[in-house]
């Protein structure tokens, strides 16, 4: 929507889940009950959201009318200053919230052991995915979004005001962003460098979806995940070609992606 | 060992905090000398008369960024500790020790900094280097600038070969496979009737030479054994729930993973989440250098694990050890892995080798001279008695075992341990690996 190519957006992930991590460990250490970790952790995750105002705010908004380079360079920039920023507060050593991850069990299906946090993790996606998708389209807030993609100046010449939605939308996939790191956590470590790994894949995720498609990005974030672990059990060599590939099919035969807008 | 090919290829990231105190602590100096007239006095006086006297530098390379920070900071604690020691005893021959700490990242920039060392610091000795990618581009201009270099973790492997058979002053690490050839050759003994083996290793140099030694000596022990998978993710992935799928897939009997860093840990992790070690015996040649984040909690018991050079628990375990055991816990709450002992072996041999060249007359010897007298000579470092090989390859003790939860610890630890040695596990100087394992006599 705000017509902005957001490289930060890896940061914002790594930092949710260092401050995850950290929830976590404040809330074990003070003698919370292990089966409600993803309390803590989700709204840690949720509140460090609070980050993208001070970005948009701060930063983001002095570039809006600039050049995409600029844009680049200075998310960019953020980037790496967070990722210092990150190595400074949490140290080099990766950080995880120990066995905490089994701490729900395991289920059987379909004859595979699955771990129920995974389900949990995949239920929550959901949910967002839907609640998301009901603010866009159900909610006065989320057609004033959509009204702002498509047409800003018309939307500002109609009275809205610019400056807070941006700040707004901008926080909120702040916030999607930091709670996606905090709950991938438990599974995983975080590691300063995770931000920039995550970039590569949205990005492929993004071009095969769609630019600024909602839509696009599930199906394209379902599609890049179903297809790297096709590829890893089939013929592993595959497995990061088959995605690019992809993208540059994408590009070539339908360069706004799946489920890209017009112009996009 | 080989670690990475480039430790952090972005010539953007800024350097280390240190870096700028030394350099800024040196401007300082200078100024407090008075004039440029002092300035140019110190930089252009020959090095030999400036440094006899007072403090002696040493250099010192460590990866501070990235995935193999740990290993770097692992590193420069316990040559800080080894300084500290030193200079409390008096120094070496009297004078107080240095250090000069620059950060190690892509080989260009690494190569430059080690320059900067050793034509601007002027130090007596370069330690550190962790990556082979770096230290390959390292060994060259070590030899052309004429200061021993003593790398911790680094060689001058190109794949599982040696480039530099004959260097002068470059001191290099234990080959990069070794620790995938002690694992080869416990499997056997530890896991009876194995017929399918699966792999998984990074996708870079280190990963792929020690899944193909890890076979070749394998295959000697059981000729039909069969390898039926084999993955290579890149270095810095943090999921492999697909992997750990495609592994139970190949219904192997075994998993061989070389990972080493955080990586290891979330490999364990996902794996135990799908009980994939409850069908499946798992080797794990190299994760002790993160040991203490092997939880019980996910790491099963029963998996072979190799700790490299150095096992902080080993009951067997010197005094010196011990303490430094004790103060790095103090310190820093954790139990130091592998790369101290490369280090402080390094700085020890150094000052061994120093004082040993200075003989009786105590006089400060020549850079060739220490050389010298670093061939062959054998210490006491963290782990036991280690040494140099004659053409500069360091000799020690290979730690691995099979995991356990009975310690009291809330990681795994290891019993029985194996102790290996490269009397046993490296290939011969001047000899080709595959040759040489499969001439063995099994």
């Amino acid at each position: 929507m705000q017509k902005i190519f957001n490289l930060a957006c890896g940061s914002f992930y790594a930092l949710g889940a260092y401050v995850g991590v950290s929830a976590v460990g404040w809330y074990v250490g003070a003698g919370g009950p292990p089966a409600l970790f993803i309390v803590p952790l989700a709204v840690a995750g949720l509140a460090v959201g609070a980050v993208g105002v001070v970005v948009e705010r701060g930063l983001l908004r002095f570039v809006y009318d600039r050049d995409e380079t600029f844009q680049l360079l200075m998310t960019f920039a953020v980037v790496l200053m967070m990722e210092d920023a990150i190595r400074l507060t949490w140290g080099t050593a990766p950080r995880s919230t120990g066995g905490l991850y089994l701490a729900y069990g395991q289920v059987r299906i379909l004859g595979a052991t699955a771990p129920v946090y995974n389900l949990i993790v995949i239920a929550a996606s959901l949910a967002i995915a839907l609640a998301i998708g009901w603010l866009l389209t159900r909610t006065a807030f989320g057609r004033i979004i959509r009204a702002t993609a498509d047409n800003r100046d018309m939307a500002e010449a109609l009275g809205v005001d610019m400056r807070r939605v941006y700040a707004k939308v901008f926080t909120l996939g702040t916030a999607l962003g930091t709670l996606g790191g905090a709950l991938v956590i438990p599974a995983t470590a975080a590691m300063s460098e995770m931000g920039i790994e995550l970039i590569v894949e949205a990005f492929a995720v993004v071009v095969i979806g769609g630019l600024g498609s909602m839509r696009g990005a599930f199906v394209g974030a379902l599609a890049v995940g179903i297809l790297r672990s096709i590829a890893i059990s089939v013929y592993p060599e595959l497995e990061m070609l088959l995605i690019y590939l992809i993208v540059i099919a994408v590009l070539v035969v339908r360069p706004r992606g799946l489920f890209g807008g017009a112009e996009a | 060992m080989t670690r990475f090919s480039q430790a952090t290829p972005d010539p953007l990231r800024p350097r280390g905090p240190r870096d700028n105190d030394t350099s800024r602590r040196q401007f300082l100096k200078l100024l407090s000398a008075g004039a440029g007239a002092a300035a140019a006095t110190r930089l252009d006086g020959p090095p030999a008369q400036a440094q006899a006297t007072g403090p002696v530098k040493l250099g010192v390379l460590t990866i501070r960024a990235g995935i193999a920070a740990p290993v770097g900071a692992a590193g420069l604690r316990a040559t800080e500790w080894w300084a500290e020691r030193v200079n409390k005893a008096g120094g070496i021959l009297g004078r107080p020790v240095q250090l000069v700490v620059e950060e190690e990242s892509n080989p260009k920039d690494t190569v430059e900094r080690y320059r900067k060392l050793v034509l601007q610091d002027q130090v007596e000795v370069v330690l550190g280097g962790i990556s082979t990618g770096v230290t390959l581009a390292l060994g060259p201009v070590a030899e052309d600038l004429g200061t021993p270099w003593l790398s911790w973790d680094g060689t001058t492997q190109k794949g599982v070969e040696e480039t530099m058979p004959n260097p002068k002053w470059t001191f290099k690490s234990v080959d990069n496979e070794v620790e995938a050839i002690v694992a080869g050759i416990l499997t056997p003994k530890y896991f009876k009737g194995i017929k399918t083996v699966a792999g998984i290793g990074n996708d870079y140099s280190y990963g792929h030479d020690c899944w193909e030694s890890y076979q070749a000596v394998l295959k000697r022990y059981i000729p039909d054994v069969k390898f039926v998978l084999e993955l290579f993710p890149k270095l810095g992935v943090t999921d492999f729930t697909s992997h750990i799928a495609a592994i139970q897939q190949s219904k192997a009997d075994l998993l061989m993973c070389s990972f080493w860093s955080g990586d290891a840990t979330i490999i364990m992790k996902q794996a135990a989440a799908v009980g994939l070690f409850k069908t499946m015996k798992g080797v794990f040649t190299t994760a002790g250098g993160v040991h203490d984040s092997l939880k019980k909690e996910f790491t099963p018991e029963g998996l072979l694990l190799g700790y490299n050079t150095m096992y902080f628990d080993d009951p067997k375990a010197s005094p010196l050890l011990k303490q430094f055991v004790h103060e790095y816990k103090a310190k820093y709450n954790e139990y130091p892995p592998y790369e101290c002992d490369h280090a402080f072996f390094d700085a020890e041999s150094y000052k061994v080798a120093v004082e040993k060249a200075a003989g009786a007359g105590k006089k400060w010897p020549e850079k060739a001279q220490v050389v010298k007298a670093l061939e062959g000579l054998e210490i006491e470092s963290l782990s036991g008695r280690r040494s140099w090989r004659e053409d500069h390859v360091q000799m020690c003790n290979f730690y691995q075992g099979i995991t356990t939860h009975k310690n009291a610890y809330d990681f795994v630890t290891i019993s029985p341990i194996e102790i290996v040695s490269t009397k046993q596990a490296m290939k011969p100087a001047g000899s080709k690996l595959f040759d040489w394992i499969n001439g063995w006599k099994v």
